[in-house]
């Protein structure tokens, strides 16, 4: 592990007790084994189908839920291995970014509320201050002032996304899980969302992991790419060699499930 | 639409309580002044037109004096009519419970009124009813206070923390619901001290009433609180370094809010006739002091069944406070949505 | 078969569970049947003292509990001290009354309350069903205790109906139609008074129901593959708005025995409320406990009854998959 690494994930499992159709308690295992590291200032998308176990692992990484064995080391430190109030203290290093920015936002607060949640809870400042650098996150994502006041329910989603990302960064992370972050946006919303993101990340310093089921986006957005399948990785590396050459078979069908564009069609078509 | 339903209902509800609340403004007698000459007098007449054929603006009544030669039966005094006034000083009491006051909505200057008739001990119906409805609706809206905390609380604990307190209170809160309620309220109150002054007696109804009835809402705000935990703001604040009081308090229990607006709309009413059901059969709020139950328990007797109707009026007040309560729970319900963001209609791209 | 299982378990811990928490209420009774007693100066101390042990009132409370549970299993469940007799069969004689009341209200108001739910879900928004939307909330808004009195008032000064009880005076030498009809006319009052509180939430109900039903997708489909409307209503939607409404049965059960309590008491109907009301005033503890018991095992078994018409009903549930 050299001194670079910002991110260090060895043999990490996790299992969940479910019940059975009768009854008995069984275990479902979500990840196998997964180990990865990452560097700062790069992204790493983590591609995968539903059922991959790409949330499980990113809710593992964010410390939201508990692993069943293995190490997660950040910044040196396992944080897997963490009390609850020691892990309260790394948090605001790790944030994540949820999928459905409906869900992620409580409808009831005001945008200004949302995003000066964060700072209240660390009690880095008081509520002043917080509104404060509140408005100078909103404005660096692109919200206009007016808009300060309302709920997230006067937003459009993709609005609504740069207000999560806006939360997410007033705590200043170094690491920024993006759980399918632009899957609930239409195209136009997404392709903004992304430049806002690589702006950020070159602005900011910040480091990605990026999870999403679309390959197309990762191909777009990341510097390596690991694909998951049924709790494993079953290849990781940069983008260029993935998309140039998969080795696995996993790999290969997700690639050829992306849609290509229209005039490529019509070539194949017509040879 | 539906929240112009709600504040229309809400307004009506206010208004009826006003009423009950100033009810030394708008009785024209004190509740407990009593009369032994004239028991069970019938609704009194208001006249416009005088024994001589002449017509007067403002109505007015007779005074009644006992028929020659009777015991019992009572006619109207044709010689001096008595003039209803409005705004008129009468009887001293004290509004809101403390601002000393000699005004009253209508009365007459001398004879009392009896706009509904008196009762057994010559006291004004009409003016028991106004003062009892303080005592039931107070005993209805402090017993749903008491039954949703509890419930709002223990439901909060069981559906957040899970485990083994879920399995306890939840099991618990499933034999309460299996007891029909109103057994279970007289069989509470079976073990408690029966002949008590009017104070205890009523605190002693609304803790019993408030005892009772907390399951239900322990298990719909569980239900609230299981489903408010998963949500994504939840995890998010989490994710800030949230603890779990500040969980529950600034993001969870205001999801539960709609479910006990409504859940209070529709119990209010269900304590209210808990109290009247339990003052009439002698077990709740004892004499002198009114209540709307024990203001018809004289309807047990024969005699006032058969011959004096007006002692059931009581029992109608009730009536347009239910309906307001009911309606209000009926739009609250409409209007509760997901505690989703919903789509705005033709919401910009961005 | 599991589920029936299962649910004749949960009702049996059920009662078990109510039996302690009325017993363990109990413990708060400052005072018993036989405070009276000792203030009467006829009765010596020793007297009195004799019969509370006697009567194992002295002893701690699971002690007490296991020997009222020993006196269940013999069929008698404790003592009463005012009637001087076990408590059961005090308790079956009241408790037949008032089944008696409550399930034929029972069956009324859902007689009546079917063809109106559908009515008013057929015609939905039209002014006569407005008309009766109106009429069942002024209804809700009326408590028991106003109608029963309402009606009694109503039966005494016209003498139309009998004015309570159960049986007119020289019962005892009527020929049996002669009796049923007796009973029955003393029936009227009392379960219009049920009926009447506890049609409007059953109208509402099944209203709501069909009428989530006939907005329903797979309705559509039907109607567009041409069915009758009688069809659609009978075979396809009140068949889908089958499952709430049977579980409304068994809550409506428990509702009706609650109403039933003060009617019984307001029209002087034989039943467990007055039983239960002169017991509590009596301090007759036994019969207090097993009046509550009583009426527990009458909610229990109608909602055990809904399961199992919903069992029969259902049949996801027969094959085992989670219904609600």
């Amino acid at each position: 592990m050299s001194k670079e690494t910002l991110l260090c994930v060895n043999e990490v499992t996790k299992r969940f007790k479910v019940k059975g159709p009768a009854g008995a308690a069984a275990e479902v295992p979500a990840l196998s084994g997964i180990s990865f590291s990452l560097s700062p200032q790069r992204t790493l998308a983590l591609v995968g189908e539903s059922g991959s176990g790409k949330s499980t692992l990113a809710q593992c990484i964010a410390g939201l839920e508990r692993v069943t064995s293995g190490e997660i080391f950040f910044a040196g430190r396992d944080i897997a291995a963490l009390g609850e109030t020691q892990l309260r203290r790394v948090r605001p290093q790790i944030q994540l970014i949820f999928q459905d920015p409906a869900n992620s936002l409580n409808p009831r607060w005001s945008a200004l509320e949302i995003v000066s949640e964060p700072l209240l809870i660390q009690r880095r400042c008081n509520k002043s201050e917080a509104s404060g650098k509140a408005c100078e996150l909103l404005k660096r994502v692109a919200i206009p002032t007016g808009k300060l006041g309302q709920s997230p329910g006067e937003f459009s989603g993709g609005q609504r996304q740069r207000l999560a990302i806006a939360r997410a960064l007033s705590l200043e992370p170094k690491l920024l899980i993006l759980d399918e972050a632009l899957s609930a946006l239409d195209c136009s919303a997404q392709s903004q969302i992304a430049n806002l993101l690589l702006e950020l990340q070159a602005s900011l310093g910040l480091t990605y992991l990026f999870i999403t089921h679309d390959f197309a986006l990762a191909a777009h957005l990341a510097d390596e790419i690991a694909v998951m399948d049924r709790g494993r990785i079953a290849e990781i590396g940069e983008t260029e060699s993935i998309l140039r050459a998969p080795q696995q078979e996993i790999t290969r069908r997700l690639l050829a499930a992306v849609p290509k564009p229209f005039s490529a069609r019509q070539d194949s078509q017509v040879r | 639409m539906s929240r112009r339903q709600v504040t229309r209902w809400l307004g009506a509800l206010a208004v009826l309580h006003a009423l009950i609340l100033c009810a030394g403004f708008f009785a024209p007698n004190d509740p407990e002044e009593q009369d032994r000459e004239r028991p069970y007098l019938a609704p009194v007449k208001i006249h416009f037109v005088d024994s001589q054929g002449h017509f007067h603006l403002r109505p007015f009544v007779y005074p009644t004096r006992l028929q020659t030669g009777s015991f019992d039966q009572f006619e109207e005094d044709n010689s001096t009519p008595l003039p209803l006034r409005f705004v008129v000083a009468g009887p001293r009491y004290r509004l809101l419970g403390f601002i000393p006051c000699r005004r009253h909505l209508f009365g007459t200057d001398g004879a009392r009124l009896y706009l509904l008739g008196s009762d057994a001990y010559g006291r004004d119906l009409f003016s028991r009813i106004l003062y009892g409805g303080q005592i039931s609706l107070l005993a209805g809206l402090l017993g749903a206070t008491i039954t949703l905390s509890l419930g709002a609380g223990i439901g909060a604990i069981a559906g957040y923390y899970g485990g083994w307190r879920d399995a306890v209170l939840m099991r618990t809160a499933e034999l309460f619901v299996a007891l029909p309620w109103l057994y279970l309220l007289f069989g509470l109150r079976a073990f408690l001290p029966l002949t008590v002054g009017p104070l205890e007696a009523f605190f002693l109804v609304v803790a019993v009433i408030g005892a009772v009835g907390w399951a239900r809402p322990a298990r719909l705000v569980r239900g609230v609180v299981l489903s408010a935990k998963e949500r994504d703001f939840v995890r998010a604040a989490r994710g800030f370094g949230a603890s779990d009081r500040y969980l529950l308090f600034r993001h969870i229990l205001p999801q539960t809010s709609s479910v006990l607006l409504t859940q209070a709309a529709l119990l209010v009413p269900q304590f209210v006739l808990a109290e009247m059901t339990l003052s009439f059969l002698g077990l709740g709020v004892p004499e002198p002091v009114p209540s709307w139950g024990n203001l018809l328990a004289s309807l047990q007797q024969y005699s006032v069944l058969i011959s004096y109707w007006w002692m059931y009026l009581p029992a109608l007040a009730v009536v347009p406070f239910f309906l307001g309560y009911l309606g209000l729970a009926s739009a609250l319900q409409e209007e509760g949505g997901t505690g989703k963001i919903e789509e705005a209609p033709g919401g910009s791209p961005l | 078969m599991r589920f029936l299982l299962r649910r004749v378990l949960q009702a049996f811990f059920l009662l078990l569970g109510a039996s302690l928490l009325t017993f363990l209420f109990s413990t708060l009774a400052p005072g018993n049947y036989f405070d009276e007693m000792r203030l009467n100066p006829q009765i010596s101390a020793n007297t009195v003292a004799a019969l509370r042990a006697q009567h194992q009132l002295n002893s701690p409370l699971p002690v007490r509990y296991a020997h009222w549970v020993n006196s269940v299993t013999h069929g008698e469940m404790g003592f009463s001290f005012a009637y001087n007799s076990p408590v059961a069969p005090l308790l079956w004689v009241r408790a037949r009354n008032t089944l008696l009341l409550t399930v034929t209200a029972t069956l009324l108001a859902w007689l009546l309350a079917l063809p109106m739910g559908i009515w008013s879900a057929t015609h939905a928004g039209e002014l006569s069903d407005r008309a009766l939307t109106w009429s069942t909330a002024g209804l809700l808004a009326t408590p028991e205790l106003v109608l029963s009195l309402g009606l009694l008032i109503v039966a005494v000064r016209t003498g139309w109906f009998p004015t309570g009880g159960m049986v007119s005076i020289g019962y005892g030498s009527l020929s049996l139609f002669q009796k049923i009809c007796d009973v029955a006319a003393h029936m009227i009052l009392p379960v219009a008074a049920l009926v009447l509180s506890a049609l409007p939430i059953l109208i509402r109900h099944v209203r709501a129901a069909l009428a989530e039903q006939l907005d329903a997708p797979f309705l559509r489909v039907a109607a567009a593959h041409g069915l009758s409307r009688r069809t659609l209503l009978y075979r396809y939607a009140l068949r889908a708005a089958a499952n709430p409404l049977i579980s409304l049965f068994g809550f409506s059960v428990g509702a009706l025995l609650s109403g039933s309590l003060i009617v019984e008491v307001v029209m002087s109907w034989p039943g467990l409320g007055p039983l239960l009301l002169e017991a509590i005033l009596a301090r007759d503890l036994y019969v207090v406990i097993g009046g509550v018991l009583f009426s527990t095992i009458f909610l229990i078994a109608g909602n055990f009854l809904a399961d199992l018409l919903l069992y029969w009903v259902d049949p996801r549930i027969r094959a085992g998959a989670p219904s609600r």
